[in-house]
């Protein structure tokens, strides 16, 4: 009972939070329903008993993505029109007009369409049990990351050992030329 | 494979199953949820309350400390010694005009302080009070911690954003670029303490250490004495605290990201701060102090049933309520020296804050996880005490 009302309550935070991303007028406003979501959606892993992942979930958007965008919408000033204070702040106009949503509406019909088709193959591959009883997933994760997958580990490590690179030439003070 | 938490320590108890096939019997469904439910609903309402009673206690002894530290007296009209001024400044707070700014972003406003409080106290679950009154004693706690702290970050951000002043949008953003830097430097020190002891839950890193200093992870190898450092500086960063007070430096900034909230919105900014200090000083204790552990095994079952003699249940709370008192004093103890440190030196400049960061902190962490792999690998894990010990005796002739 317990996990259907984990389950429950973490799919209604995810759904809620993804509408009212879409449907927010202000862009900073969106940003922190996303948070909502993504809370959600790590409420979701665990009722998946993926423990490790709902942390890093909430490590890696929580406290990286979330803050990343919303530096990047402060410092952009959330659209171009003038109705906006400097801070991005008053009179942001309604994200989007009906043609985008038109076809943001199209392309998610596309999406769950193909989704469902895949999950759908699953489903009918594997009968319905009980769940698996709940046992720790780090041991595990981090056996494979250095055994099978090493080489994705170590290709993952050096995109942002570039990335790290590239921010810092970007940074550095240019020397002046006379 | 359940973790242990505070559920799984009061059920072991015969009064409580006794309880439980009573109202089983009574009620006609298993109540083991119900009686879970009930067990996690009463503690966490103690821990929250407890917990925000000691926040308003680290507000006096900051004052009373600062006092101390500039020869003054500090409060003491309220209570004895001025103990209840934390109680005066909360009804204090309630009554003050509740001030929302024209231009500020209403919604934004009414939530920064909301997620400055929920990132604290989520954190709360997991902070290792004693082997059975912990909420619980999650298999990834240390990670857990790192993850719902960030929140904090965000809700310093988006306060000084929402309200709309520029003191607050300087503040506000120091603070999440301060948060975000330190991370690095902190999470590279808590990683090497997880080699050490073998686990992201705090029990396992708890109870690889002993109740004596030499027994401890600070004092486990040359390395860990240095990564306890970084970790320290790392947490006043991270918590924003003087030297590190940036965020609302009130000198540049007139009080930074927290400027224009006024009454219980300010206090709940306030409460999350001391809370937090709290939350990381337990931490730092139960990562390098030995957390929980009480000297000479006062507080084990063995000592306290076997070898005093005292009944079972009485001897399982009070070797409990031992432990709280080794967590709670290393805890403060540690909040004195964070309270010190901030009367004792000078703020910061925001380049020196970022080069200590990335150009000092980080790459020590760095070196010092690889020291303490290598230690790990060459010694077999044993501590440098260990080792001193075996060469002595060795020397003297014990083969």
């Amino acid at each position: 009972m317990f996990d259907n009302f984990l389950f429950l309550s973490s799919a209604a935070l995810t759904v809620c939070g993804a509408l009212a991303v879409v449907l927010a007028p202000n862009l900073m406003h969106a940003c922190t329903y996303l948070l909502t979501t993504l809370i959600g959606v790590s409420g979701l892993y665990v009722t998946l008993s993926a423990d490790f992942l709902a942390a890093t979930q909430l490590v890696v958007y929580v406290g990286g993505v979330v803050i990343l965008m919303l530096f990047a919408i402060m410092l952009t000033g959330g659209n171009d029109n003038k109705s906006v204070n400097k801070f991005g702040i008053e009179k942001v106009a309604p994200m989007g007009n009906a043609k985008t949503f038109t076809l943001a509406g199209f392309s998610a019909l596309i999406m769950a369409l193909v989704i469902l088709k895949i999950i759908a193959n699953v489903n009918k591959a594997t009968p319905k049990t009980e769940l698996p009883p709940y046992e720790t997933t780090v041991e595990k994760i981090g056996e494979l990351l250095i055994t099978d997958h090493v080489l994705a580990f170590e290709i993952s490590s050096v995109l942002l050992l570039g990335a790290l690179i590239g921010a810092a030439l970007i940074a550095r003070p240019r020397r002046r030329e006379e | 494979m359940m973790n242990d938490n505070v559920v799984s320590f009061f059920s072991e108890a015969p009064p409580y199953q006794a309880l439980n096939e009573k109202l089983t019997y009574l009620l006609n469904f298993d109540t083991r949820g119900m009686m879970a439910f009930v067990v996690y609903f009463v503690a966490a309402f103690v821990v929250v309350n407890v917990m925000a009673l000691i926040g308003g206690l680290g507000t006096y002894a900051e004052r009373k400390i600062s006092a101390d530290i500039q020869m003054r007296q500090g409060p003491n009209r309220v209570g004895p010694f001025g103990l209840l001024q934390f109680l005066a400044d909360g009804v204090k707070m309630i009554m003050k005009e509740d001030i929302l700014p024209k231009a500020a972003d209403k919604y934004l406003f009414f939530i920064a302080p909301i997620l400055c409080m929920v990132g604290v106290f989520a954190t709360l679950a997991v902070l290792p009070f004693s082997s059975g009154f912990t909420l619980t004693h999650l298999n990834i706690g240390v990670f857990y911690v790192l993850g719902v702290s960030s929140l904090v970050g965000v809700g310093i951000f988006l306060g000084g954003y929402s309200s709309n002043s520029k003191w607050s949008m300087l503040g506000g953003m120091r603070g999440a670029s301060q948060i975000i830097s330190y991370e690095v430097p902190v999470t590279l020190s808590i990683i090497a303490m997880v080699m050490l002891g073998g686990g992201l839950n705090f029990q396992t890193i708890v109870d690889g250490q002993g109740g004596l200093p030499h027994q401890w992870f600070i004092f486990h190898n040359p390395f860990t004495i240095i990564s306890f450092v970084v970790f320290f500086i790392g947490m006043l960063a991270e918590t924003n605290r003087a030297p590190f007070d940036l965020p609302e430096a009130e000198s540049e900034l007139v009080s930074g990201y927290h400027t224009e909230f006024t009454g219980m919105r300010f206090a709940f900014f306030a409460l999350a701060e001391y809370v937090e200090v709290f939350v990381v000083c337990g931490v730092a204790a139960a990562l390098y102090l030995g957390g929980y552990q009480v000297p000479f095994g006062l507080s084990s079952l063995e000592f306290l049933h076997t070898k005093v003699g005292l009944p079972m249940a009485p001897a399982r709370m009070i070797g409990q309520f031992l432990e709280i008192g080794g967590f709670v004093t290393k805890t403060v103890l540690l909040y004195y020296v964070v309270i010190w440190i901030r009367w004792t030196l000078p703020r910061l400049r925001v380049d020196q804050l970022m080069t200590l960061c990335w150009k000092y902190l980080t790459p020590i962490a760095l070196f010092n996880l690889v020291g303490i792999a290598v230690w790990i690998y060459l010694f077999n894990g044993e501590s440098m005490w260990n080792l001193v010990f075996k060469t002595g005796a060795a020397a003297a002739g014990h083969h």
